[in-house]
This record gives structure tokens, sequence and C-alpha cells, in this order.
């Protein structure tokens, strides 16, 4: 008999069982599954898979595997037999006889069509199964771990030790210690044996089947712990196996330990981990420390005592380990005391906040209509909670900006060198927090007032030197609260702005008209205008395409201001200023007609009555006399075709932005309201002078106005009508 | 002289695989082809060893182990289960009959070998 | 297994025939106790024992103890090759305290 004439019985066993599995399977078409057939069935392709593996035949043990596994299904009656199924095995035995038949045919392969079969019917069968069951499929791959001996080469005496206590009943079993010794012997050397015979009784009491010895083996070896456990496994409920680790091993488990993941802190796991301990050892120890239990009075003895006294595990490494475990739970404490929260939780909830907000003011103002005194002051006791709420859940979302400005780090360092400067970064204020969504949105135009100071604002070091100041730059960032904002510095020790340059480049590019007198501040300012630039020469840093006054947009965008301060010679320094939440403002509800505005509260100045003068001379032109000043003012009526004919009085609020006043005719004032921003959807991006949405108590629309954007506006059409007039 | 061992399986080919793994190895085979027909030809013979499947027609391995164990003389003979990962539940009863070893299918023939050499010598 | 008995100048001499197993324990083990309480001086001969596992084993050694304890000599000899196998397996040549004829491993 040979593996080729084996081979040869093994293709015609084949064919017969798919003969047999398909004579099942159309009887099963017309009669009722029995259990006898469909157990059938599935042995024959059992046996099919099985002999397979033993032939080394990998595509019909995985394909095979998979139609056992359906089979099983249908046997435990988690599979009901019908057409489909039926139709699909088959086709299945038909696949498998192709198989077959390849490996008769020595040489031959399956074509692509017959791979894709295979491949459609195997993923056909894995969908009846949920795709279960289908990682077996392949040989079990032969671990082998091994640990390397620590400076080369096993020591004189650098033994494992195993100490083999067998139990009384093993031989019962038809298990000989022999044999495992025998067996020992194949993946080391025993280099010495103590056969130990104390448990042996007188003869007349001895049980002949009984087994009473137990031994000592020094064991010189390669292989690893489990490797080592493994030839016992047979035997693994009749022995109580001690595997002590040669000597060299210590300092490689302590290092193990040492590096542990950290995934657990259970001193057991944790040796696991470390390949010390085998699962085996650990179950039997944990039930060695219960049987302990009970002998000393109740008190539950550590699991590392345990493992040293059993002789488990020794006493240096458990000591090591006891370190780790203390190291991997002070960590944890201290994590403990955080919680990670996904971010779009947090966001779900301050949504929730901010229509309870909204839900809140909606009850007070119902209440105060009411008139009801009791419902007023519950109502009002409510917003107070309701407010706090609000603060607390923004609280969460808020992070300090010391990240952020940490990556600066990195960029000044490469911009420095690229520029040939030398510029040191200083941080303060890093523990300043601020809202996730605004830090998320500021690195950017941070980014460019880093680089736009480092290229243009801190000089050359010859230039620094000539100027008498340190050669090195030095650049800070800094961050702090003021009333309910946060500042941001980006500050320079540069050369300065030079105001006639910008002033001459500003008349150049006619942002200003000639002769126009302006202060400092609106000098300076003025580096914020579309189109300006006062950089002599474009480095490849700036000179982007994006400007300084993209920077201005993002942070209008953030509902936040920029401002500059510069001394010539001294540096410069650009403040940012931004609401600490982007989610809820305090806002100025005004109505004009039946619409509802929102006017965000804190560029609100004043409000007042339109004069009735005014009102008939407001036909022709757009400007009130504000206490001796020139108020331009924007209808708001006009401004978004409010198809309702003006009340019998009008208002208007006057706000104030980057330096100018301007009013708002409105009909109504409604209060102030802290309210909700609610994005604009996409198709109203491009409507000029709203920047958001808000939902009212009534359930109303409130439309949130652009401030800055109508500022310009009401602005420029006073200039226009002035120019017109004159 | 050399130790026998009895295989059990209803596929002839794994049984031929098996016996020429084990006679390389130094054994004698006595095949049988389930239950049945295995315990129709131990009768009489020395076995060292016993390797028998699970599932096999006319009379499952379980069964035929526990037949075995009645046997005096053949209660002390070592068995080996051939199992498969899914059938965890045949392994626990074919321990509690009395096979304490196993081997899982598909396997290899030296698999089979090194199980053997845990239990029997040639 | 076969134990045959030949008695000699007061000599018990058991010669074993066979295996030495757990399949035949009992009747080893009530054997032994038999001639360990009819004699003073027994020589068992392990020429004839085709295979031992460690059941019989431990019934030597028990035998041995025993003829220890009761002040009367068990010796072995002869040994086969499946007896010098074992017991050099669990070192025990010591244990049995007679001239054994260790061969060369092969």
């Amino acid at each position: 008999m040979s593996m080729d004439q084996a081979l040869q019985t093994y293709i015609e066993e084949s064919r017969g069982l798919l003969e047999e599995m398909e004579s099942i399977l159309l009887r099963l078409e017309t009669e009722p599954q029995d259990e006898d057939t469909v157990n059938a069935m599935f042995r024959a392709a059992h046996t099919i898979k099985g002999s397979a593996g033993l032939f080394g035949l990998d595509a019909i043990v995985s394909f095979t595997h998979v139609v056992e596994n359906v089979l099983d299904k249908v046997r435990d009656g988690e599979l009901l037999v019908n057409d489909a199924l039926v139709e699909l095995l088959l086709k299945c035995c038909d696949h498998i006889g192709l198989l077959v038949t390849i490996v008769a045919e020595a040489g031959q392969t399956l074509d692509a069509e017959q791979e894709a079969t295979g491949e459609a019917l195997a993923a056909a069968l894995k969908s009846m199964i949920g795709g279960a069951g289908v990682l077996d499929a392949t040989m079990p791959a032969v671990h082998e771990a091994r640990l390397d001996a620590s400076g080369g080469g096993q020591l004189e005496g650098d033994n494992w030790h195993l100490s083999l206590i067998f139990g009384r009943d093993v031989l019962k079993t038809g298990m000989d210690p022999t044999s495992f010794i025998r067996y020992l012997s194949t993946i080391g050397d025993i280099v010495s044996l103590v056969t130990d015979d104390s448990a042996l009784p007188g003869l007349s009491e001895l049980d002949p089947e009984s087994c009473y010895l137990t031994f000592e083996i020094e064991f010189k070896s390669e292989a690893d712990k489990q490797t080592i456990e493994a030839v016992f496994e047979f035997v693994q409920d009749d022995i109580k196996l001690r595997i002590l680790p040669p000597p060299s091993h210590l300092a490689a488990f302590i290092d193990r330990i040492e590096h542990a993941s950290g995934n657990t802190d259970m001193l057991g796991q944790l040796l696991i981990e470390a390949g010390i301990l085998t699962s085996h050892e650990l179950d039997g120890a944990l039930s060695a420390q219960e049987d302990m239990m009970g002998q000393d009075s109740g008190t539950k003895l550590p699991i590392g005592e345990v493992l040293v006294k059993e002789g488990v595990v020794h006493k240096e490494i458990v000591d090591v380990a006891l370190e780790k475990q203390r190291q991997i739970r002070d960590t944890k404490a201290q994590e403990a005391k955080f919680v990670r929260v996904s971010a779009e939780k947090l966001d779900e909830l301050i949504n929730l906040v901010g229509e309870l907000v909204i839900a809140g003011a909606g009850a007070s103002l119902q209440a105060q209509r009411s008139g009801d005194v009791a419902l007023h002051e519950s109502t009002s006791i409510v917003s107070g909670l309701v407010e706090e709420i609000r603060d607390g859940a923004l609280k969460l979302r808020m992070v300090e900006i010391g990240e952020t400005f940490n990556r600066f780090q990195r960029v000044v360092r490469d911009v420095s060198r690229e520029l040939g400067k030398e510029i040191g970064l200083e941080i303060s204020g890093a523990e300043t927090e601020l809202d996730k969504t605004v830090v998320e949105k500021i690195g950017d135009p941070l980014m460019h007032l880093v680089r736009n100071a480092m290229d243009h604002g801190i000089e050359s070091a010859e230039a620094r030197v000539a100027a008498g100041k340190a050669a090195k730059g030095t650049l800070r960032l800094n961050a702090y609260h003021d009333s309910g904002s946060i500042v941001i510095e980006v500050a320079d020790d540069g050369g300065g702005l030079k105001k006639e340059r910008i002033l001459k480049k500003a008349a150049e590019r006619g942002i200003i008209s000639p002769g126009q007198s302006l202060s400092d501040s609106e000098i300076y300012n003025l580096i914020f205008e579309a189109g300006f630039s006062t950089a002599d020469q474009v480095t490849n840093l700036s000179g982007r395409g994006v400007g300084m006054d993209v920077v201005k947009r993002n942070i209008q965008a953030l509902r936040g201001t920029v401002d500059i301060e510069s001394a010539e010679g001294r540096g410069t320094t650009v403040r940012i200023r931004l609401p600490l939440t982007l989610a809820i403002i305090d806002g100025f509800l005004v109505g004009v007609g039946k619409s509802a505005f929102v006017v965000p509260l804190d560029m609100v100045l004043e409000c007042i009555e339109l004069p009735e003068t005014d009102r008939r001379a407001a036909d022709t032109r757009n400007y009130v006399n504000l206490r001796g000043e020139v108020l331009p003012f924007v209808r708001l009526r006009d401004q978004f075709e409010v198809n309702a004919a003006a009340g019998k009085r009008e208002n208007i609020v006057v706000v104030q932005y980057g330096g100018q006043k301007a009013g708002f005719v409105v009909d109504e004032l409604m209060g102030e309201f802290q309210t909700v921003i609610k994005p604009l959807g996409n198709v109203f991006r491009h409507l000029r002078g709203i920047s958001g949405s808000t939902i009212l108590g009534t359930g109303e629309v409130a439309l949130i106005l652009d401030v800055p954007a109508l500022v310009k506006l009401a602005v420029a059409r006073e200039g226009q009508m002035t120019e017109k007039a004159a | 002289m050399a130790k026998t061992i009895m295989v059990v399986d209803d596929s002839a080919s794994l049984r031929q695989v098996v016996s020429i793994a084990l006679k390389g190895a130094g054994f004698d085979v006595i095949e049988g082809c389930d239950g049945k027909d295995a315990l129709s030809k131990i009768t009489g013979q020395k076995i060292h060893l016993i390797i028998s499947d699970v599932n096999m027609p006319n009379m499952d391995g379980i069964t035929f182990v526990k037949e075995v164990k009645k046997m005096a003389n053949y209660k002390f003979t070592p068995i080996i289960m051939l199992t498969t990962e899914s059938q965890e539940a045949k392994k626990q009863e074919g321990q509690a009959a009395g096979a304490k070893a196993w081997v899982v299918k598909p396997f290899q023939p030296a698999q089979m070998l090194a199980a053997v050499s845990k239990l029997i010598l040639p | 297994m076969h134990i045959n008995v030949q008695q000699e100048n007061g000599v018990c001499r058991l010669q074993m025939e066979g295996e030495l197993t757990i399949y035949h324990g009992q009747e080893i083990r009530d054997g032994l106790i038999d001639h360990l309480a009819a004699n003073n001086e027994i020589e068992v001969d392990l020429g004839g024992v085709s295979e031992m596992d460690t059941a019989g084993f431990q019934l030597l050694l028990a035998a041995k103890r025993e003829g220890t304890r009761l002040g009367k000599v068990v010796r072995f000899v002869s040994h086969s090759q499946a007896a010098l196998e074992l017991i050099d397996l669990y070192n025990m040549a010591a244990q049995f305290g007679d001239p054994l004829l260790i061969p060369a491993r092969p």
C-alpha cells in the first residue's frame, strides 16, 4: 500500500459518497426529510473533507467545510430543506466532484470560470449560515513561538523544572506516565528525573490500577511553556502539572511583564500575556485559592501568593508582576477621572440643550403673557436651571487651546529654517479653554497669522542686530478669557507695521481715497482689506492667494473680530476675539411685520424710536441724525422684502461693528432673547445679511442678522447717496 | 514485537493514509470501517491503542468506545477520538466515555503520529 | 501473563512470562503477596517480561519494599529489555538494589 494507492481509494470513495449525497438530495426533493438521511449526507461531506485533509487537498477541505457547516445546520433543524437549498447543494456536489477529478488527473487545475463557480457557491452557502464557520477550514496552524534564550545558547543547569503529580486514576484511562515522559524527550532533553514513590502503599493495600508515583524532572528545551504543557493535554484532568521556567528565562519574563500591554490589570492575565502562566495553570491556582479559603477561616489568599505557594511561578516574577499591576492600576485610576465621550454624543446633547433653551424661552413667554404670578415664578426658576445646564453642557465641550498652540512648535521650527531666520516660539495661556468647534476652525487663520508674522513681521538676523535687537526673533502665542470671549494673540517682536507704506499701498489699490485721514488703528486694519499685501517680495510662504482678508473673513464667520496693534521697530500683535461657543448667543429680538429677527446682543448699542420727521424723510435718505452724528440705516422691511405695511411706529436698533455704527429700522422691539444658532442650509448660504436662524419659543423661525455685512451695506449706501447728493 | 493500533473510520482512504503513517512509524494496524465492524474484529487481538472516528454508520464512535471500555481485555486501552472543531460536545461525550485523547479533523499524518506517540511507543 | 514458580534451596524463583501490565495487576499482586508470605527469599526473573507499564513497575517496587519491611529478600534478576527500559526511564535502578545490566543504548 502506498500513498498513491491510498489516493486512488480516496478518489473512488469520494465519488461514491458524492453519488450517495446526490441521491439523498434528489430524494429530499420529494420526500420529507428524516434525520437519518440528513445525517448520512452530513457524514458523507464530513468524510470527504476529513480524508482530503490527510492528503493535503486544501481546496477540497475548505470548500467541503462550508458544505458541511450548512448540512450541520440542516441536521440541527436550524436550516429547512427547500428546493433552493437542494439545488444549491446539488451544484456543490458537482463542484466537489470537479475538485476530485482534478486530483485524479494530476497536473490539472481549475479554469477561471470553474474557480468563480466555486467561489460563488461557497458564498451562497456562507450566506445561508450567516458567514460563520469558515474560520477553521484550513489546517490548524502550527504555532512555534520560541523563547530566545538570553545571551545565546542555554547555560548548563539552565533547565525547566517539571513536576508531574499524576492523579490516582490516570492508569485506568489507559494513559501511562511513561509515554508522556518519553514524548517529552522528543522536544528536549531530560537532564534528570527523580521518581517519588513515597505515596506507594504496602503491597496488600496497593490498588494495582492506581498510580502512586510523582516525578520531578529537569528538562532542557527550547520549547515554550505552552508546548511543554501540551505534551500532557490528554491527561490534563488527571495531572497536577508544575512547569517552572529556566532561570535564564526569568530576565526575559520580567522584561515581558514590564512591557505588558496594560490591557488587563488582573495578575493572572498579566502572567498569561507574558507567557509565564498558562490558562490551565491559572484555573488550577484559582480553584486552589478557593480551597485554601476554606482552611484559613474565610480570607482569600492573593492569587500571587497562591501561585508561589503552589510552585507555579517564581516569587521574583510575581513581585515584578505585582509592581506592574500597581502601575497599570494607577494609570487606570488616572484614566478613571476622565470619561471618554464621543464628540457626536456631546454635540447631540448640546443640540438638545439648545432645544431646551428655546422651549424654556417659549414657556417663559407664555407664563409672562398669562399673568399668572406663580407660573411666572416657576418658569423663571426653570429658566435659571436651564441656563446652568446650558453653561454646564457647553463646558463639557470646552477644550484647552494648548494642543492647538503646540502644533505651531513644529511649524515655527520648520518655517524659520526655510526662511533662514532664527525664531523662537513662546506659548502662554495654553490652559485657556474654548469650545471644541471653535478650536477646530481657528487652526487655519492662526496658521496664516503665524506664517505671516514670521515671514513679514520678524526681520532677518542681520537687520535685527543692526537695529540693536537680539538676533533671535520671538513669536508669542497667547490666550486668555475676557468677558465672555476668548482672546488669542499672535505677537512678534519684529519690525512692526509701517504706516506710510500701508497708506501708500492702500491708496494705490484704491482702498482709501488720497488725503483721507485715518487713526493708527484704522491704518493697521487696512491690511485686512481684500487685495492688500505689503510684502515687498512674495515669498513662497505668503502669496498663495490667501491674504489677510481671508483670515478676517474666517474669524468673522466664527462671529469673532480681529484687531491689530503695532509699534514700528518693536513688533506687531494680532488679537483675535472669539465667542466661547458657536452654539448659543444672546440676541435682541426685533419684529418687522410678522417676521422676527435676532440681532446679536453684544453688537447692540441702543434702541431709539424713529422720529416722525425722520420717518418721512427716510423715504429719500437712509440716514438719521443721532445726536449730531450721521447714522446710516437699513430698513429691514426693504432689505428682506417683508410684505407688510409699516406699523404706526418704527424703531431703530443702533449697532456697532468694526468701529462703525449703523441702524436697523424695525417695527417692534421684543427684547433680549437667548437663542440657539442653527446653521443655514446651503440654499441660503448666499443670502446677504443673514448668518443663521433660530426657532422661537412659539415655534416660529427667526433669522439671525449678519451685523458686519449689514453695517457695511448701510455705510456703503450712505456714501453713494451722499456722493449723488453732492 | 510491534504494538498494534486499531483504526476505526468509515473512510477507507483515511484508514489507508493513517495506516501508512502508523506502519511507517513501526506499528501494526487493524482497520475497522465502523463501530460494529471494529468490535467484530477486536476480539482475540492484542490492541495497544484505538483511533476512532465519532460519526460513523451502523455504530457511532461514542457507542463503540463505551463497548470497548466494558471489555476486560481493552478497558485500559487508550483511545484517540477523531473530532472536529464544531463537535466540542461530542469530544466531551467521548472523554466521559473513556476516550481521553483526541485529534481534530482534518489532520495531517504527522499530527496523528504526534498524538499517538504521546500515548504509546512502537 | 504467566508466573512459573520454582523452589530451589529455600529460594522461591518466580519466572514472569508475558505482560507485566495493568491488565494483570490484581493477579500479579495477589501472587506476590502469597509468595512473600510463604517464602523468605524471592528471586523474580524478569527475563520473560515482554511488556511492562507503570502499574507493573509499581507492583515490583511495592514487593521489594514489602520484602524489606518483612525482613525478607526480594531480588530481581535477568531483566528483560522492556523492564530495563522502564526502570531506566524512571531512574530507579538504585531503588531496585540489584545488579542491573544496563546495556548500551542502541
